[in-house]
């Protein structure tokens, strides 16, 4: 893991590492790296995967609309916020 | 000792703590971080609503470390929970330890409530997964975290569980079982217990003797002990790091400083508004997981990292069908010693890491654990009962002593 | 024309659910901004989502109607990206296995008709809306739309004009719209469509460099843009000064041109993984023939049969099957009538008529067939005149009205008794001896006036004929 990498994954995450924090980051990466290695020793040939840990199926919910969250509850926590709209800084396409 | 974040004015003589990853209307939730802010949500967790319903209420919003992350709530925006001799305690467990609440709720994301429970000698039970509703859980690792419930003995935890558990429309994963019945047996006669031998050679002789300490109590009361090797253990650690980094980024994507929480400094676009709100105020912790979790994603890595994870997930889970028909439950320690201090956790990402050896497998395959007497006992998915009745047995000897 | 033109597309529709795909807040169009929104739906954490069973039946009658192959197991996975309108930074959609494949779609054109092949379809969340306000230099965010049921329709790059596309957009809009998947509104977005736009040489097999067009709003906004687009890649590739680079570009109608959007890097790593809060949804065969009997009969089918079986004209049929609604009030009221052509004739004229006064659509018409068909019966039938049918119309419209109720209430019923009518022929006659004097020196339309007033003291319910019958009788009679 190369330091041009981690600044990507950060750009993509956004957020950003102090000098400091990249180091131990890329540190800990590294030991991780040869973690992984681990992975290997373990024989997944044909073996699906396990994305659930319950075996359910078809958990529907039927078609009814409710209304319970006001429009101003939704908003009172919002950092910024004006005529019932979240507020950011202008978005160019 | 930061025992509370936010505590409750209002309890009545039935309180329950619990951990600031749950949800709770109308009191802040903070997830241990500063990235919530003021939060205040619009609904009660399910759990809450249950406890409720049955005349408990809220001691306060125990201390947590950031999204549960870490070893010990070290990481807490709010100050870690230290003991009076300087070392770190988990403060729910702490919080019953001492009798200030009866019981605590505590998410297991990543074994702090069990490494917690083991160094405060009290009682924690991390049921199967999809017993208890998710519903009202700020969430990391979807697939695998669990609210368990603290207590000083089995009999009360479980007690306290029976109330909680049970099928919840609201979370897609909860179990069609409307009640769960916990009850222990009278005794241990005939249960086949295993001790895997890679995790007594990791962790420290204080913490093995407690282990065979238990196992001698079981023994005396008709239990038949082995020990065994389970080789798996050297990339279960590996594989769950990487599912719970995975999940753990998709899940705190959601904190941009737009819709509620911490907002950054620098806001001249949208862009920087996002950066320098999510570099503000999240931990280290917190930021490594994000990174870790989008490469182990990525293209290129998805196939080698998460995609081979998921996979070992279910060899895992064949080899424990394996396992548990052979024995009716495995002990093992939950950490590594009995006493961590603030300089074990200066990097708090490696101590971490190297202590979710002994907690990644539960986590992983969501098979259920009780911590009693220092101790975790592991057993097949809903097998409660029987490591309800391991503990009793135990709790009896220790009282009776 | 040395270069081929190839198009794909990717269509966007809302599905025509009540709640939205993951929580249960409305899924209507058009409530003050934040209005329909929940924690779960603006990013807030704690609340999980649970699958809207609609939106699968839908996505499966989406895919029957498209003749695709229905995947037995579907799943539900995570994209992530950064933008505002996205609240978790990431949308719940289908990447590993959309619950249809491999279909097609008929579309005719001048031509002749062609299959465009259809890739697959998935269900997926739509986000959010954003507003600029040049005001404060700030953008408001609105979650209405976030987590509102779409499927994704993705063709083969089977479409190689704009008549093409238009006629693809056109029937797959009338075919989701007959089976109330959607209501399919371009210009209100229930309707999306991205052009995927790429030339090559005539005889090549090769695909050139491809861009992706968003943001028209209307079909000839589509049509505008994909000239321009193809136009811009024959410039680009034959006078040699741009290079063609694969990107997603914004199509601005205004200036009749389309751009790079800003900050798309190129292949953007969307981190695709299975949502481990959505099980599986597993499709049988029982399900699939639920929704399968549960189809319309497509305007093409009814087209035919009202043709063929119930002899409407062509253009009557044209009319009707544009709208579903039309359809099943068509079908309901005419047993009952009687007659399919004076039912088809009330709907398009009379019926269509009291719409447009009102500036509404067929869709929004609005009535029970059976009173509808009773009606035209006794107009039929010279119960009562047409004159007074189309008073009546308008009340079972508007309030339902029983027609028997309101013909006994008003007097309605048609005068035929012919002792009734001859005493007042007779005083009319008698009334009007200057027009009956015209009448006698030839002209022959004196007797409307004559006619008109016989009319009007029977209230317009004189039967015409008789009156008419009886009139010339005595008129002729006397000398």
């Amino acid at each position: 893991m190369k330091e041009e990498m981690l600044k990507g994954l950060e750009k993509i995450n956004q957020l950003s590492l102090t000098q400091e924090e990249r180091r131990i980051v890329l540190d800990f990466f590294a030991f991780l790296a040869g973690e992984e290695e681990a992975l290997e020793s373990c024989n997944t040939d044909n073996v699906e995967r396990m994305v659930h840990l319950i075996p359910l199926k078809n958990v529907l919910r039927e078609d009814v609309s409710l209304k319970t969250f006001s429009q101003d509850s939704l908003l009172a926590g919002a950092p910024k916020h004006t005529d019932g709209y979240w507020q950011v800084p202008r978005v160019v396409d | 000792m930061k025992l509370y974040i936010t505590e409750n004015t209002k309890r009545n003589d039935k309180t329950v703590a619990v951990d600031d990853t749950i949800l709770v209307e109308g009191m802040p939730s903070t997830a241990g971080s500063k990235m919530l802010g003021e939060f205040k949500p619009l609904f009660d967790a399910e759990v809450i609503s249950r406890l409720y319903n049955t005349g408990f209420s809220i001691a306060g919003k125990s201390n947590v470390g950031e999204f549960g992350l870490d070893l010990l709530g070290e990481t807490s925006n709010y100050g870690a929970c230290l003991n009076a001799d300087g070392t770190l305690a988990g403060a729910a467990a702490a919080i019953v330890a001492n009798g200030d609440a009866e019981y605590a709720l505590s998410v297991d994301l990543n074994g702090t409530p069990r490494r917690a429970a083991t160094l405060q000698n009290v009682c924690f039970i991390k049921p199967t997964y999809g017993t208890v509703s998710r519903h009202g859980v700020i969430p990391c690792a979807c697939s695998a975290e669990q609210i368990g419930v603290m207590a000083k003995t089995s009999v009360k935890a479980a007690e306290l569980l029976s109330i909680i558990a049970g099928h919840d429309k609201k979370d897609g994963t909860s179990l069609p079982q409307m009640k769960y019945d916990y009850t222990a047996a009278d005794n241990a006669t005939g249960i086949r217990i295993g001790i895997p031998t890679e995790y007594i050679e990791k962790a420290e002789q204080t913490v093995s003797e407690k282990v065979y300490r238990f196992a001698d109590v079981m023994k005396a009361d008709g239990a038949t002990v082995e020990e065994f090797s389970l080789s798996e253990l050297s990339f279960v650690q590996a594989a769950w790091q990487i599912l719970l980094c995975a999940e753990t980024c998709n899940n705190l994507s959601r904190y941009d400083g737009v819709k509620f929480g911490y907002r950054g400094n620098n806001s001249k676009d949208i862009g920087e508004l996002y950066t320098s709100s999510r570099t503000e105020a999240f931990g280290l912790n917190a930021k490594f997981a994000i990174l870790y979790g989008s490469y182990v994603l990525s293209k290129g890595h998805y196939e080698s990292c998460y995609d081979k994870a998921l996979r070992i997930r279910r060899v895992l889970r064949n080899k424990l069908d394996g396992i548990f028909s052979q024995f009716d439950l495995i002990i093992a320690p939950a950490c590594s010693k009995l006493a961590y201090s603030p300089s074990d956790v200066v990097n708090s990402l490696e101590a971490c890491y190297n202590e979710s050896y002994f907690t990644a497998l539960s986590n992983i395959s969501g098979i259920p654990i009780v911590v009693c007497g220092g101790v975790q006992l592991m057993g097949d998915s809903f097998s409660e009962n029987k490591l309800l009745t391991a503990a009793t047995v135990y709790e009896r000897t220790e009282v009776g002593k | 024309m040395k270069y081929e033109i190839v198009i794909g597309l990717e269509v966007h529709v809302e599905l025509a659910t009540e709640s939205k795909i993951f929580c249960s807040c409305s899924s209507k169009f058009g409530a003050e901004p934040n209005d329909n929104v929940c924690p779960a739906c603006c990013g807030m954490p704690g609340m999980l989502p649970v699958t809207n069973e609609k939106a699968i039946d839908l996505g499966i009658t989406a895919g029957l109607l498209l003749n695709c192959h229905i995947n037995r197991v579907t799943t539900f996975d995570k994209k992530s990206y950064y933008y505002p309108d996205l609240p978790n930074a990431y949308q719940i959609t289908q990447w590993f296995s959309p619950v249809c494949v491999d279909g097609g779609l008929e579309i005719e054109t001048q031509a002749g008709k062609k299959v465009i092949g259809i890739k697959q379809i998935h269900l997926e969340e739509d986000a959010g809306k954003l507003v600029h306000d040049d005001w404060t230099d700030s953008t408001l965010v609105d979650f209405n739309r976030t987590g509102v049921p779409l499927v994704e329709i993705v063709s083969q790059p089977d479409l190689r004009s704009v008549e093409e596309v238009l006629a693809y957009l056109e029937r797959l809009r009338a075919v989701l719209r007959f089976a109330k998947v959607s209501d399919c509104r371009l210009e209100l977005g229930s309707m999306r469509c991205d052009v995927n736009l790429s030339v090559r040489p005539y005889g090549s097999e090769k695909l050139g460099v491809r861009t992706e067009m968003k943001n028209m709003n209307s079909l000839s906004a589509i049509a505008r843009a994909i000239e321009y687009e193809a136009a811009r890649h024959i410039d680009a590739i034959e006078l040699g000064t741009k290079t063609l680079i694969q990107e997603t570009r914004r199509w601005d109608d205004i200036s009749g041109k389309s751009f790079a959007m800003r900050n798309k890097e190129t292949a953007e790593d969307y981190r695709y993984f299975p949502d481990p809060n959505l099980v599986p949804i597993v499709i049988d065969e029982e399900w699939i023939e639920r929704i399968r009997a549960s189809l319309p009969e497509l305007p093409e089918k009814k087209a035919m049969r009202y043709v063929s079986e119930l002899g409407l004209t062509e253009e009557s049929t044209a009319l009707i099957t544009e709208s579903r609604n039309l359809c099943d009030i068509f079908e309901a009221a005419y047993p009952i009538s009687g007659s399919p052509r004076e039912t088809a004739n009330w709907l398009i004229m009379d019926c269509m008529s009291y719409l447009r006064s009102k500036q509404l659509s067929a869709d929004d018409l609005i009535i029970d067939p059976l009173k509808l068909g009773e009606l035209i019966r006794m107009t039929i039938e010279g119960e009562i005149t047409r004159n007074a049918a189309r008073r009546i119309l308008t009340a079972v419209i508007e309030q339902d009205a029983d027609p028997k109720k309101i013909i006994e209430e008003k007097g309605l019923s048609v005068q035929s008794d012919e002792g009734t009518i001859l005493a007042i022929v007779e005083r009319a006659v008698a009334d009007n001896p200057k027009s009956v004097q015209d009448y006698r020196n030839g002209k022959t339309k004196a007797m409307q006036a004559i006619f008109g007033s016989i009319m009007k003291e029977l209230k317009g319910n004189g039967d015409p004929q008789v009156i008419q019958r009886l009139l010339k009788e005595v008129l002729d009679r006397e000398e």
